[in-house]
């Protein structure tokens, strides 16, 4: 096997790859998913005594729930949907990015203004995954119906 | 890039779904095609070009500028 070969091997995977996609019925499942998460995140804040772990294994359920909406197909697939899902992709990438740089920030003058206190506040990914999920999702159907 | 889709589909008497239906794609990018708000692929330019029996230049072009 020669370098063109294994070039062109490699390719031909990544391209495989990147068409990667869940049927549209997934849809439902993710939207489902993540109703259901995020109703029982809002009970726990109002339950006293939670154990620690529910928080945390919901928070990342939540996560899947989005990354089943975001690379579920659309009901009608064509070259401008995935045309707009790539733009919502490179959108939600640059406001990560943008997000992750702020928010510490934001987060610390705040705490330092507002609450007189010097909290530290820890920056999780779970922030960052669930914002970037979120904006892909919301600029895609955004980006959809402005079509 | 400007084209003349409407054109050629008020010609071949064909609505937006009955396109969109033979080029397999949404009758919603058919109408973004149309309006200029999304410029397709050379594939579907030419699948567009050839069930209109015309070359993709008769139906596509660009406009001043660009």
């Amino acid at each position: 096997m020669n370098l063109n070969d294994i070039q062109k091997c490699e390719r031909t995977k990544i391209e495989k790859w990147s068409r990667f996609q869940l049927s549209h019925k997934w849809k439902t499942v993710g939207i489902m998913i993540s109703l259901s998460v995020f109703a029982m995140l809002l009970g726990l804040k109002l339950m006293d005594d939670r154990p620690q772990w529910t928080s945390e294994v919901l928070k990342r359920l939540l996560i899947v729930g989005f990354l089943i909406i975001s690379i579920s197909k659309d009901k009608e697939e064509d070259e401008m949907i995935a045309s707009l899902r790539a733009k919502s992709y490179t959108l939600a990438f640059i406001f990560g990015v943008l997000y992750t740089l702020i928010q510490p920030v934001v987060d610390y003058l705040v705490h330092q203004y507002v609450f007189s206190a010097s909290e530290n506040n820890t920056f999780s990914y779970f922030q960052v995954l669930w914002f970037m999920l979120l904006i892909q999702i919301m600029f895609f159907e955004v980006l959809k119906r402005q079509r | 890039m400007k084209n003349l889709i409407k054109v050629e589909r008020a010609r071949h008497n064909m609505t937006q779904a009955d396109l969109a239906d033979k080029i397999g794609v949404s009758r919603q990018s058919i109408n973004a095609i149309e309006k200029g708000k999304y410029i397709p692929s050379t594939l579907l330019a030419i699948k567009i070009a050839k069930l209109f029996k015309l070359s993709v230049e008769d139906i596509f072009f660009l406009e001043e500028g660009e």
